[in-house]
């Protein structure tokens, strides 16, 4: 564990990295504003690729192609080496791409185990009538096998932290079935400790085998649990690095813009200046 | 459950997410957390305020009549508490009752048809407005606050025009003198009684109606789609939640129940008056909120929509029982109703404090 | 989902047209009365085409109502007269009718004036623009003073006594008035008439919008003062309750009401209601529009600078079949 808050995190190398997603000159256009163009991603088993990139920069378009929501219009996108177009989230979802999205994870008042299940409920007897004793039992074997102790199950998730929430979210996801999570901008909403709790568990996900895509806009998040880093600027691919040919002061400094930030410094440090005198 | 993450969690896990603030609950206290043990509790105080100050309350003969005021509320209350725990209101379900008894009593009344097959066209009748307002809010994506509320008047238009057209007068014809009309009366409005306690029909639905919503509400899959949905409905429909069938689905059971309703009073009264029903729909809520269901949705319960209806007969006739100052009617039951509810309050308060 | 229900749907519709033709009630029903119904024609007047507007303060769905209307209706037939019927229980918003009516410059103006303080203002404008004003049923005390040509009702308080009176001469001791609408100055007259009488009356509100609500509410009285010996109610259709009410009571009470409908005559017929009073409200619709016509066409006013009462009248046992042929049509 111990490694994932270290600096220099090394790529994940157990087995062979097979690729299960992969875009390929992707784009996307709403009326005459094109908000996607010419996208190469690749999303291996066991990785975990970043993306990165402002407000507005094409991220949630990229994730909503992914995630089944809408349509690309131009390139490919390949699924497990096939050519896919998903027509709705839950087609996503039935070829093992699950997305966990910052605000909309789970159904505040209802209990942790009825919000694991929700959608996937375990029914028995004739009247086929919950199993929520069963139910109850998984979940917390399931959340206590990626690292999550919560002791009272029956407790609404309003009542918990927002990192446990999407920790919850995600070992839901990983629970039922899926191979590539897409986890958009988990950490935005979170304190350092609670960011903390769901970067270790975006790694236990990697270890469990899964393709994780992480939309970030915190490059210091980024840089400790990825392997593979996506800055999008205006729509466009700015960056696409391996790990190993990037540090975290580049990936910082792409992602806040390069020579904008420098040339914002200058400008700040002469009002500065100015307010002096 | 930390018995269990000491004894399997792996070395690497126990510096993980532990939330060790949050202690385990008894058994007493999952007790406690039942959204309806409020709701029970409300009904106890006000069933032991009114043994105390009212002593017709006491007499056992009279729990029929407490029964069946609390029937009439509850068969509709129960489905418009589902409805709310989904998150949507129905301020049509007060005159969607009457329509269903004027629908069967003008058809039957009007083209001499047999009193069953009226009231099966009435049933037809009644599934329809529920899917009306369904299918509206579904299509519209206004807030069923207003997709309700715009049929709650057209339906009050249609019951007096209908009612005009086809009788000239504004209540339905008295149709007891139809074929049919005994045998459905004694379906829908017979009457027993389990020694001096007089049984009407309306409370054995009412009762039945309670188990299966309170089954299908806490054991069921729907059930938990509809705390989902009401919850949080993006993210149910993120996980596969048909949310707009859900919603579907809970308009019509209004539907169904506003039929046995509007039967019951069709064949207990005769004839319906046209008029009727207008500010039910918020008596319905009543006693929902009152027992326990939140307006903004996600969570509630039947049982305590049930005890809700409950709760407001005991008290609108314990006022009666009681024989205080009928001028004073209304602010007794203000008060008793936010009493009540205080209590309600006052138990989930302490149960999520523990 | 909502396609398998439209499917569903009109799967059952069809079953249920299908299964009509084999569902038919061969006793009651629109035939029986269709068989009975008479020609209903009376002569028609030759004078110009004129308008009047009826505003009152009724509810959407009220049986008395409905038969203040067919009077005037049927006057309006008879005098050439185009009839506008607006309601509305707000005193504001009767007011505001009645303004819309003099916007649009009708013949004549027939009101209720059961909250005369909210319809001082708009009488005066009317008088004032040239319409003339008849008032009925409401504003007995108040009528005059506002200028209003003629006034036909009933005198509620009196109505109330002598309802008090009968009971009393019955044998009346402990008489509980129902009144349907908390808050209306007619109901509360006629309980108090009847108050002035039989000083034992109890007072019941009961919600005249839920009859499963009035029943157990009036019930529950039944139950709670078993000395009750007279459930008096001041609506037709709430009588019929009462009657439920009191066998759910296993009460020895009688069941007597003021107004009445179709119903009701029924019930006077068959012995569960034991009279109403009956403040003729056709008639109140009739002579309103009549009296306007009269005005218009030959300057004539009724009643001589004092209200002409309609009521009250009685109907029990005694008299009911004369009245019962009426009331099929809904006149009574």
């Amino acid at each position: 564990m111990s490694t994932a808050t270290e600096d220099t995190m090394p790529t994940h190398e157990s087995g062979p990295t097979t690729e299960i997603v992969r875009l390929v000159d992707v784009g996307k256009a709403y009326g005459n504003v094109t908000a996607l163009r010419e996208v190469n991603l690749s999303v291996r088993q066991g990785e975990v690729t970043c993306v990165l990139g402002d407000n507005g920069a094409g991220k949630s378009t990229l994730i909503k192609i992914m995630s089944g929501l809408h349509d690309y219009d131009a390139g490919q996108m390949y699924v497990n080496g096939e050519l896919s177009h998903f027509s709705s989230p839950r087609e996503a979802l039935g070829a093992g791409i699950a997305t966990v999205y910052q605000d909309l994870a789970l159904a505040p008042l209802m209990s942790v185990w009825r919000n694991f299940f929700l959608g996937n409920e375990i029914r028995r007897g004739p009247l086929r009538l919950l199993d929520n004793k069963r139910m109850e039992q998984v979940t917390g074997e399931e959340l206590t096998r990626m690292g999550i102790s919560i002791p009272d199950l029956d407790r609404p998730v309003a009542s918990l932290s927002g990192g446990q929430r999407q920790c919850i979210a995600i070992a839901r996801a990983i629970h039922f079935g899926a191979k590539v999570i897409i986890l958009d901008e988990p950490t935005a909403a979170l304190g350092v400790k609670q960011s903390g709790v769901v970067l270790k568990y975006i790694v236990r996900a990697r270890d469990a085998g899964l393709g994780v895509v992480f939309i970030t806009h915190n490059p210091h998040h980024a840089y400790l649990v990825g392997n593979h880093f996506v800055v999008l600027k205006l729509g466009r691919i700015a960056l696409d690095e391996e790990r190993e040919d990037l540090t975290l002061d580049q990936l910082t400094a792409e992602m806040a813009g390069g020579d904008e930030l420098a040339e914002l410094s200058h400008e700040i440090r002469q009002m500065d200046a100015a307010a002096d005198r | 459950m930390s018995t269990v993450s000491t004894s399997s969690t792996p070395p690497a896990a126990s510096s993980a997410a532990v939330e060790d603030r949050v202690a385990p609950r008894t058994g007493a206290v999952k007790l406690l957390r039942l959204p309806e043990i409020g709701a029970l509790l409300g009904a106890v105080a006000v069933c032991v305020f009114f043994l105390i100050v009212a002593s017709a309350f006491r007499n056992v003969d009279n729990v029929g009549t407490i029964l069946y005021g609390a029937a009439t509320i509850g068969i509709m209350a129960v489905p418009v508490a589902l409805l709310m725990v989904g998150g949507e209101f129905d301020l049509s379900a007060g005159v969607a009752v009457t329509s269903s008894g004027l629908a069967a009593s003008l058809l039957a009344w009007y083209f001499n048809f047999h009193v069953w097959f009226a009231v099966l066209l009435a049933l037809v009748v009644s599934l329809l407005i529920g899917l009306f307002n369904g299918v509206m809010l579904n299509r519209t994506g206004l807030p069923s606050f207003l997709v309700t509320l715009g049929t709650f008047f057209i339906l009050q238009g249609v019951n007096l025009g209908m009612t005009k057209v086809v009788t000239g007068n504004v209540a339905s014809n008295n149709i007891s003198d139809m074929q049919g009309f005994d045998s459905a009366k004694n379906v829908f409005a017979w009457e027993t009684s389990i020694g001096s306690v007089a049984i009407k029909a309306p409370i054995v639905y009412w009762l039945v109606i309670t188990v299966i919503a309170a089954v299908v509400l806490r054991k069921s899959r729907f059930g938990n789609w509809i705390y989902a949905v009401g919850g949080d409905s993006d993210a149910a429909r993120a996980v596969g939640v048909p949310v707009r069938g859900v919603r579907v689905v809970l308009y019509l059971f209004v539907g169904f129940c506003a039929w046995l309703a509007g039967m019951h009073l069709l064949f207990e009264f005769n004839t319906v008056q046209s008029g009727d029903g207008v500010g039910n729909e918020f008596i319905f809520i009543i006693a929902a909120v009152v027992g326990g269901c939140l307006l903004t949705g996600g969570y509630g319960s039947a049982i305590g929509a049930s005890l809700g209806a409950l709760i407001f007969a005991m008290t609108q006739l314990g006022i009666n029982y009681a024989g205080w100052n009928p001028d004073w009617f209304k602010t007794f039951l203000g008060v008793m109703l936010v009493l009540a509810t205080l209590v309600n309050v006052w138990v989930k308060k302490k149960a999520d404090a523990r | 989902m909502s396609r398998r229900t439209r499917r569903a749907t009109a799967a059952v519709v069809t079953t249920l047209l299908v299964a009509s033709v084999a569902a038919c009630s061969s006793t009651g029903g629109r035939k029986a009365v269709e068989d009975a119904e008479r020609a209903r024609s009376a002569g028609k007047a030759s004078t110009p085409t004129m308008t009047i507007a009826l505003v009152t303060h009724s509810g959407p769905g009220d049986t008395f109502w409905d038969i203040v209307r067919k009077g005037a209706q049927d006057a309006a037939a008879k005098d050439n007269v185009r009839l506008q019927y607006t309601a509305d229980p707000d005193g504001a918003k009767q007011a505001n009718l009645v303004q819309q009516a003099i916007d649009k410059k009708v013949d004549g103006i027939a009101l209720t004036l059961a909250k005369p303080d909210a319809m001082q203002g708009v009488v005066k404008k009317s008088i004032a623009a040239k319409i003339p004003v008849v008032a009925l049923n409401g504003g007995l005390d108040r009528w005059k003073a506002m200028g209003v040509t003629s006034y036909f009702g009933q005198d509620e308080k009196i109505a109330g006594q002598q309802a008090g009176d009968r009971m009393l001469k019955e044998g009346a001791k402990h008489p509980v008035c129902v009144i349907h609408e908390q808050g209306n100055v007619g109901l509360n007259d006629r309980c108090a008439g009847v108050k002035q009488k039989v000083p034992a009356t109890q007072l019941l509100y009961v919600d005249g919008k839920s009859p499963a609500s009035m029943q157990t509410a009036i019930t529950s009285k039944l139950q709670q003062d078993k000395a009750i010996d007279y459930v008096l109610t001041l609506g037709g259709p709430i009588a019929l309750v009462a009657v439920q009410s009191k066998s759910s009571a296993a009460s020895k009470a009688k069941v007597v009401t003021f107004d009445t409908s179709q119903d009701l005559i029924n019930a006077i017929k068959g012995g569960t209601v034991e009279w109403a009073v009956d403040q003729q409200p056709y008639l109140q619709g009739y002579l309103a529009i009549d009296q306007l016509w009269l005005l218009k066409t030959n300057g004539n006013t009724v009643g001589g600078g004092q209200a002409v009462l309609t009521g009250p009248a009685f109907i029990d046992k005694g008299n009911v079949a004369a009245v019962e042929k009426f009331a099929a049509s809904g006149r009574r």
